[in-house]
């Protein structure tokens, strides 16, 4: 009976043990993909935000909550999918909440101060061509805009963002395609400032 | 109206970012306002990658992974000090057991104080069958014999349960054995003193306490001082 009593915590000390190491493993697996997949996690909220601050915030909890729960991963090549998903999800929704602040704000203030006119020759290159085109792209569907925005990021080929997203090659690539052309559409009326390059 | 049919493949061209297809290149070999559609198209397609590449490459800030670091040290610092907690119990409940341990007699202490009690005892005297203290007739030699049916049982439990069982085994705690070691010790060197300890003492009888009967006197109710007077008193206001 006695040595029932003690073997009992010693058997629960070990398996503890047991897990301490398994995760102590995954903190270090985790640390060495830091530098990536923080990197990555950052770009898509950037691209989502359009703030480095808020994009920072984000990326922060989104690989926080991608750490918390990588020990219950078992198949560690879909993490980076795992990431973006995860970083995407979280922007859209700080980027819907600061929508709804920036409403209610503007319903108080009446804010008074109207874009400046379209001066610059190189629009294309310019802040205002940007800002029209991050506005038509936050107009995208979701799963447009994410196929896109990773096949214009650094260093993803077409497989891997199928691999991520989690659907075949044929379906991003005619994404990308169609996403393209939303955006040329939206932005088409634009063109006689690129023309005059 | 030609240019017309030749405007969706024309921006699907643009689009793809592939050379026009045969069709469509003869076609903007020979109408220049195509061609130059087919250029503007162009550039607001590469003016749509070079804003997309701007947008989705954005330099990380320095400061991103050291916060990343710092709240994954603030994540995994309580389960490393529930471990520590856990080794700290662990340690606790082994120190518990040292000293436990150590408080505890030394077994052959033990067994040599339990010889004790039967060495004392006169080799004259019989063995004793039982402990009962009521049907003894010689006690100082029942109470010597206690320890030795004890030390019989102390021994022969770890070894026989069937010698164990046949004998009563009373836990008793080390400093009363001591203590009763002594006193066995004592007993036999005076058996007198065992002798009147365990002498019947007479008993007095319990009777009822008597209780004599209350004698009470008669009481003689006399008047209250002045009653005489305020009732007289009294009647002489009434008048």
């Amino acid at each position: 009976m006695q040595e029932l009593v003690l073997n009992q915590p010693v058997s629960t000390a070990r398996s503890e043990l047991v897990r301490e190491a398994a995760q102590a493993d995954a903190r270090r697996e985790f640390e060495e993909r830091l530098a990536e997949c923080g990197q990555l996690a950052f770009r898509v909220a950037r691209a989502v935000l359009r703030n480095t601050a808020d994009a920072e915030d984000v990326a922060q909890e989104a690989l926080l909550r991608a750490y918390q729960s990588f020990e219950r991963l078992r198949d560690r090549s879909r993490f980076n999918g795992w990431l973006v998903r995860i970083s995407f999800r979280l922007a859209l929704d700080r980027l819907r909440s600061a929508k709804r602040r920036d409403r209610r704000e503007a319903l108080w203030s009446q804010p008074a101060h109207l874009p400046p006119p379209a001066t610059v020759e190189d629009v294309a290159a310019s802040k205002q061509f940007q800002g029209h085109l991050e506005r038509a792209l936050e107009e995208l569907p979701e799963k447009l805009r994410l196929v896109l925005l990773l096949s214009a990021m650094e260093g993803h080929t077409i497989d891997e963002i199928a691999s991520m997203v989690g659907v075949p090659l044929g379906t991003v690539k005619s994404r990308i395609f169609i996403a393209r052309k939303k955006l040329a559409e939206k932005l088409r009326c634009y063109a006689n400032t690129i023309r005059t390059r | 109206m030609l240019c017309e049919h030749y405007k969706d493949a024309l921006i699907e061209a643009a689009a793809s970012g592939a050379a026009p297809s045969g069709e469509l290149r003869e076609h903007l070999a020979e109408c220049a306002s195509c061609r130059a559609v087919f250029g503007q198209e162009q550039s607001l397609f590469a003016a749509i990658d070079t804003g997309l590449h701007a947008a989705a490459n954005a330099k990380i800030p320095l400061s991103l992974l050291p916060r990343v670091r710092a709240r994954l040290e603030e994540v995994a610092t309580p389960r490393l000090g529930w471990v520590q907690q856990l080794v700290f119990a662990c340690t606790g409940v082994v120190l518990a057991l040292v000293i436990f341990l150590m408080a505890r007699p030394h077994r052959a202490a033990r067994e040599e104080l339990a010889k004790q009690g039967p060495v004392t005892v006169p080799a004259s005297m019989p063995p004793a069958k039982s402990v009962n203290r009521e049907e003894t007739s010689s006690e100082g030699t029942q109470i010597a014999a206690i320890p030795v049916n004890r030390s019989h049982t102390l021994r022969d439990s770890t070894s026989s349960p069937s010698a164990a069982s046949s004998n009563p085994e009373v836990l008793v705690p080390p400093d009363e054995r001591e203590a009763f070691a002594r006193l066995v010790g004592v007993l036999n060197e005076r058996s007198d003193l065992g002798a009147s300890l365990l002498a019947k003492v007479p008993e007095k009888e319990d009777g009822l306490a008597a209780v004599d009967p209350l004698q009470i006197p008669d009481i003689e109710i006399k008047p209250l001082e002045g009653t005489e007077t305020e009732t007289s008193h009294g009647a002489g206001e009434k008048h």
